[in-house]
């Protein structure tokens, strides 16, 4: 091979060893920053380790919100399976009985320990995978 | 009757803009077909306009005939918001895109002479551009539809959330920015088709370009100032995908700007130049895409409609399959003259290509993952915060620190940059000072945001030096570069400094009792209800006092709004340079207190300040008469 060629070819490989790198970190923190979602019902098929942020989504079920101090729980359902949900702060306006939501949290011996609870600034909002029931 | 005039005209304009669009490509350039094509265009704007203006007269007298304006707008508004009620939904919203688009179009055709070669080539680009967004308006998007026989009494009122000043002129703004890519996207493809490399595109467009930067700046500025304020988010950013379709025009565009300059002085860079361009507006499409095709969950996206978003990703791909097979083809064409001297400014601006490439590299993975994901392996996942952190805060320091020692380099000249030059040692020491100081005064600090602290404190300083410079010695001075960058450094302290001592907690208060915060007394004082025009509210009264003694009043309220029954939340702020105090209030509990959620807020209003000193310094280049 000549220099040039020799040159080119080193330069060719930086980049691409480079760009492999690149990607493969980007890739790698993307892949430890997921949140997954779930509905109560496919909650219950899968084991969730405890320290796992994840997303649960549903409906809040009729009567089960209760308020104490500054906390809040209430029971997300899919008329399947349901889970609850401790929450300690102010919920969205949107919030209400029989409406749909979702929360981001961690699942520590069934309790759903909410971060974040978030209901879409839009009143026809459904949550992911229920809107063929109802 | 009128609507259907409007709606006519609209029609037309389609028609002539691709009459403008087929001379442009079809017939040879000569002076004739110039003067043709710039007024064939400048008709059909004419013509677009006026079915924009008589929509928007609709929309003013209330005619409830037009099915968009029924479901979007009440009698009771006040006229301001009767007219910014066009864009609060999709039909009414893609419609003043279009406007926008066609009038940076007609800007550019009355301020640039016939003469330009590259202007009847750019001109039909956009012509053409326009015809496929007019069609996606007619056919899968008419905001002329009408309700007959009997139209109703009166609207539906528009979203209480977005009936707000902020709002009716977030979305014009950031629109503006999105398609005022149009014209060095236009440009640069006609330069492409010319095939003559002599011809300088680059300096046609600078200001053009920057003019869309700063729309695309004070856009996303006052969305995220909105959603503070009005949607009671509390934050200034949340990564919601819609934010992050917005950013990435905005990164690609900066990107765009940079190398620009490269190009202009040098020549260097020119293939990169056109392929950002590109890569502009194809992304500012991509995010009218994602918004409109409600293929992704967002607080912002509009309702879900399969046929809009095949439409529009039908539309896209053409246009960037087009483009990039151009790009390719002529690649040869713009070929450099010689390599890029290391050390030189050109040799950073490169870099800095590479680190803007990675961020939109890695924000539009987070947008299209889920996507992706969900198709495989049938499982729904949200990409959140963390991961852009953890992209964000290395590249940004990294890029931070690259741009410190990028201000003594010279175009086209490789200098011997003394890396322990007086200024650079002098402003070494003194952000050294300064993150130190922050590291005894405050407990738990990570050190990643020590490192972007002093990243930041590096720039500040170093321009502070070079400012002081330009007045006492009458050194030269870049003013926008310096007003720019300094405004990043700004940023990014204020964004570190931020996330670091800013603080909330729910608490629970009864009416004339108080609690402690902090070093914030809280005290209930008053409740009361309160009638507006079109809505019921509670209102707190809430007096505060700080460990010094000052003292304010906030009045946080809860509305339930009459036509829709919508409860919204209106927060009250106490703003001060150094920090916010942010106050909401929540439901009632059973023992009669009521929740009160307080956020402190540091140095948020600097974030929005150094966005706007950034869009200012857009403003000090486009007033320049010097080519930069």
């Amino acid at each position: 091979m000549n220099p040039i060629r020799k040159k080119r070819l080193s330069s060719i490989l930086f980049v691409f060893l480079f760009s492999v790198s690149g990607v493969s970190l980007i890739l790698y923190s993307l892949n430890s920053n997921l949140d997954y979602f779930f509905t109560p019902t496919e909650l219950k098929k899968v084991q969730m380790p405890p320290n796992k942020r994840i997303k649960i989504g549903g409906m809040v079920l009729e009567d089960s919100v209760k308020r104490n101090t500054s906390k809040i729980s209430f029971t997300i359902t899919d008329y399947e399976n349901s889970v609850i949900v401790v929450f300690e702060g102010i919920v969205p306006d949107l919030f209400k009985e029989g409406s749909g939501v979702v929360a981001l949290g961690y699942l520590d011996n069934e309790i759903f320990y909410a971060k974040e609870v978030l209901a879409k600034h839009d009143e026809n909002y459904m949550p992911p995978n229920l809107d063929i029931k109802q | 009757m009128i609507v259907e005039i409007s709606h006519f005209l609209s029609i037309l304009s389609t028609a002539l803009f691709f009459l403008a669009g087929s001379f442009a490509l079809t017939l040879k350039n000569t002076t004739y077909i110039s003067n043709l094509i710039s007024r064939t265009y400048s008709h059909a704007f004419l013509l677009l306009s006026l079915s924009f203006f008589i929509y928007i007269f609709l929309a003013i007298t209330d005619n409830f005939s037009v099915q968009y304006i029924a479901n979007h707008s009440n009698s009771a508004l006040p006229v301001f918001y009767k007219i910014s009620s066009i864009w609060s939904a999709h039909e009414g919203s893609m419609f003043l895109w279009i406007f926008f688009l066609a009038l940076w179009g007609f800007i550019f055709n009355i301020s640039i002479y016939n003469e330009e070669t590259l202007k009847p080539k750019t001109i039909g680009i956009i012509s053409l551009v326009l015809v496929g967004f007019l069609l996606f308006l007619l056919i899968t998007s008419n905001p002329f539809v009408t309700i007959l026989p009997i139209a109703p009494l009166n609207g539906a009122d528009i979203n209480p959330v977005l009936q707000d000043p902020a709002l009716a002129i977030h979305p014009p703004t950031l629109y503006l920015g999105y398609v005022g890519f149009v014209i060095p996207f236009a440009c640069s493809l006609a330069f492409l088709i010319n095939n003559d490399p002599a011809i300088k595109w680059e300096i046609l467009v600078q200001k053009w370009s920057v003019a869309a930067w700063i729309f695309l700046t004070v856009g996303i500025t006052l969305g995220s100032w909105w959603a503070y304020y009005e949607l009671g988010w509390g934050g200034y950013w949340f990564w919601d995908p819609v934010e992050n379709v917005a950013l990435m025009p905005w990164l690609a565009a900066t990107a765009f700007l940079h190398s620009l300059s490269v190009s202009i002085k040098s020549s260097h860079l020119r293939t990169w130049t056109i392929l950002l361009s590109i890569t502009v507006f194809s992304l500012s499409l991509f995010g009218a895409f994602i918004v409109r095709s409600g293929i992704i969950d967002s607080v912002h996206s509009f309702a879900n409609d399969p046929q809009r978003g095949l439409y529009l990703l039908a539309f896209i791909s053409v246009i960037i399959l087009i483009s990039l097979s151009l790009f390719i083809s002529r690649l040869s064409l713009i070929g450099t003259p010689n390599n890029i001297k290391t050390l030189s400014k050109e040799s950073f601006i490169s870099i800095n290509n590479i680190f803007f490439g990675t961020l939109i590299f890695s924000i539009m993975l987070g947008v299209i993952y889920p996507l992706i994901y969900e198709y495989l392996y049938d499982q729904k996942i949200s990409v959140g915060a963390p991961f852009y952190n953890a992209i964000f805060i290395p590249i940004v320091i990294l890029a931070a620190i690259f741009l410190f020692f990028s201000i003594d380099s010279k175009w086209s000249r490789v200098i011997n940059l003394k890396f322990f030059s007086k200024p650079i040692s002098l402003s070494i020491l003194f952000s050294l000072a300064v993150t130190l100081l922050i590291f005894i005064n405050i407990e738990k600090v990570s050190i990643f945001i020590l490192c972007s602290i002093f990243a930041g404190l590096l720039i500040i300083f170093r321009y502070l030096i070079e400012i002081w410079n330009a007045f006492a010695y009458k050194k030269y001075l870049n003013p926008f570069s310096a007003i720019a960058h300094f405004a990043l450094g700004l940023l990014l302290v204020s964004i570190s400094l931020n996330s670091l001592l800013s603080s909330e907690r729910a608490l629970n208060i009864k009416i004339n009792e108080f609690e402690q915060y902090k070093d914030l007394k809280i005290y209930f004082t008053d409740l009361g209800v309160n009638k507006g025009s079109n809505y019921d509210s509670v209102q707190a009264k809430f007096y505060i006092e700080d460990q010094n003694g000052n003292s304010f009043n906030l009045n946080p309220e809860k509305r339930r709004y009459f036509t829709r029954g919508q409860i919204t939340t209106e927060t009250a702020i106490y703003v001060s340079p150094i920090r916010d105090v942010y106050l909401t209030i929540g439901d009632q509990l059973e023992d009669g207190s009521w929740i009160v959620n307080i956020q402190i807020n540091f140095l948020i209003r600097w974030i929005w300040f150094s966005a706007c000193l950034m869009a200012l310094a857009g403003v000090v280049l486009i007033l320049s008469k010097r080519k930069v």
